[in-house]
């Protein structure tokens, strides 16, 4: 059971207080902040903050330039963008798979989604970038793409299993009813009722996905977290770097957030049958 | 939807069959032909286990050792996860404001921010300042042989231990913002009733958790808690980043000084999933049982 399944068994109602939550991220920031400059203080870490903007862009000469961070950001976007549409791809027919009658389809989808959440995405990064990598010819980029979206899709699979289990059988059987084929059923009844249900979690997952891309930094795929890594060794801005990645980060994932609750909040607010 | 007795083998069985089974036939024919690697899978048990010369006895080698350290990491990074998990939970549903907000912003900032980020942060501040003021490797050098031993065995020999400890303390800090919402996930699922009654029976704030709330939320918090357990495992696959000698480390490691590449890799993928999985068993099995009672 994942933690949102649980929650929405318990009927546990998260409420969304946006300046509230607004307020509390700012608070801790500068707790943090405050916490770190004072630790580092005590290690005569020499601060350097004003020797960080020209590793997010450049501006002269009305000549707009994008530093090796922002150029960072865009891998992780593009990777990040691949790896959603890839995810639900394999996150839908691994549902439908899981769902069918077949006895291999099922098996096969089990076997898919067993194999991916009781390994670590790290592993499974390596073994598709040192393994399957030379042995299917293909690069850096795209096994990076294939290991995160292979990842998050056996995620997707149970978000999207559970929203269709959650469409009334009564819509099942008004279908059949209708005369409609198992397949138009999907297509015309089933899925999009479901797909309605299923895009607050999805977009949460999209969160993850974001967050997790920083993983293939460690094959050598220079996006935020892999340029952050480069700019430290050379410069030794160590915390000022990191904290400016995180930042970024947390712009991404934070918006992205934002979205999901909003969605949420739309889809419980707007359908009374949701 | 449920499959009849007896398995029927339909046509869409046999397409998705030969399917799988065409891939497999083109991975073989790809590792044969296009890559013609040369398995040498003799290389590997020996990187498991090795025979000590001087005893004559069986110990475990890298690759076992990186497996121990993986499963040492996790049970002690649970400790600090758990009671940084409750504080912050607690908080989260406490009634006064500013400790909901410290809370959430706990949980909100550690859930938004990537771990391999995080990790960084953490383990540059913690193993500069924490260990140089707990002053630790200087008081376990000078301890006896014993207590050295105890350590090795339970977290790591001396040399590694303040790198040890920082990548427990990293990972506790990151897993403690999802026990933080199991945490509090459970104690809202309490009826209302519940608070209502004990508040009539004139509980304080504090009696009203310790005997009456947090002993129903247990049963609750129990099951997710253990799933997390399993994450732990597979984030501490993150801080092989930061040296700490766990599996992934270990298998970087044996990689660049072996380059027996395919086996290393996937006899890893098969150790953390028999782990991973083994653990998903005993949560089920967990799970199951709570819900008899």
């Amino acid at each position: 059971m994942t933690f949102a399944q649980y929650v929405r068994k318990n009927k546990l109602r998260v409420r969304w207080q946006p300046w509230g939550d607004v307020l509390k991220l700012a608070l801790t920031v500068v707790f943090c902040v405050w916490f770190f400059a004072r630790g580092a203080g005590e290690l005569d870490y020499n601060w350097q903050w004003r020797r960080v903007p020209r590793y997010l862009f450049s501006y002269e000469n009305g000549q707009f330039t994008p530093g090796p961070l922002l150029l960072g950001v865009l891998v992780t976007l593009k990777a990040s963008a691949l790896s959603l549409v890839l995810a639900f791809a394999f996150g839908l027919s691994a549902a439908l798979f899981r769902m069918s009658r077949s006895f291999a389809a099922g098996l096969t989808a089990k076997v898919y989604v067993e194999a991916i959440r009781n390994t670590p995405l790290l592993i499974q990064i390596f073994f598709t970038y040192f393994v399957l990598g030379p042995v299917l010819g293909i690069g850096r980029f795209t096994s990076a793409v294939l290991a995160l979206s292979l990842f998050e899709g056996a995620y997707a699979s149970e978000i999207i299993r559970a929203g269709i289990a959650s469409i009334p059988a009564g819509q099942w059987e008004a279908a059949h009813s209708l005369g409609l084929s198992s397949f138009h059923t999907y297509t015309r009844v089933i899925l999009p009722q479901a797909m309605q249900r299923v895009l607050p979690p999805l977009t949460s997952q999209g969160v993850s996905l974001i967050k997790d891309s920083s993983l293939i930094s460690t094959i050598a795929i220079y996006d935020l977290t892999m340029q952050g890594q480069v700019i430290v060794a050379d410069t030794f801005l160590t915390f000022e770097i990191w904290f400016t990645v995180a930042g970024v980060y947390l712009m991404m994932t934070g918006s992205l957030s934002l979205l999901a609750k909003f969605l949420d909040n739309r889809l419980k607010g707007g359908n009374a049958a949701c | 939807m449920r499959r009849g007795r007896g398995v029927k083998i339909t046509a869409l069985d046999a397409f998705i069959l030969l399917a799988l089974l065409g891939f497999g036939v083109f991975l073989a024919y790809r590792v044969e032909v296009g890559v013609s690697y040369h398995w040498r899978w003799e290389a590997i048990p020996k990187y498991l286990i090795r025979c000590d010369p001087s005893s004559g006895r069986w110990r475990p080698n890298l690759l076992l050792n990186g497996l121990f350290t993986t499963i040492r990491l996790s049970i002690w990074a649970a400790l600090p996860a758990l009671c940084i998990g409750t504080a912050a939970g607690l908080w989260r549903t406490s009634r006064s404001f500013p400790m909901r907000m410290l809370g959430g912003a706990y949980v909100e900032l550690i859930r938004n921010i990537p771990p391999l980020v995080l990790v960084f942060i953490f383990y540059f501040f913690l193993s500069d300042q924490i260990m140089a003021a707990l002053d630790l490797e200087e008081r376990i050098r000078s301890s006896s042989a014993g207590t050295k031993e105890a350590f090795a065995l339970l977290m790591a020999p001396p040399e590694r231990l303040s790198g040890f400890i920082s990548g427990v303390l990293t990972l506790g800090l990151y897993e403690g913002a999802y026990i933080a919402e199991i945490v509090r996930a459970g104690i809202r699922s309490v009826d209302k009733g519940q608070w209502e009654a004990s508040q009539a029976l004139g509980f304080s704030r504090r009696g009203q958790l310790q005997h009456v709330i947090l002993p129903q939320a247990f049963s609750n918090i129990l099951p997710p808690l253990a799933g997390q357990f399993i994450s732990i495992i597979k984030d501490s696959a993150i801080v092989s980043v930061v040296s700490i000698p766990e599996l992934t480390f270990q298998g970087m490691e044996l990689m660049a000084s072996t380059y027996l590449t395919f086996e290393i890799w996937i006899t890893i993928t098969v150790m953390y999933f028999l782990l991973g999985f083994a653990c998903s068993l005993a949560v089920k099995r967990l799970e199951s049982r709570m819900r008899k009672d």
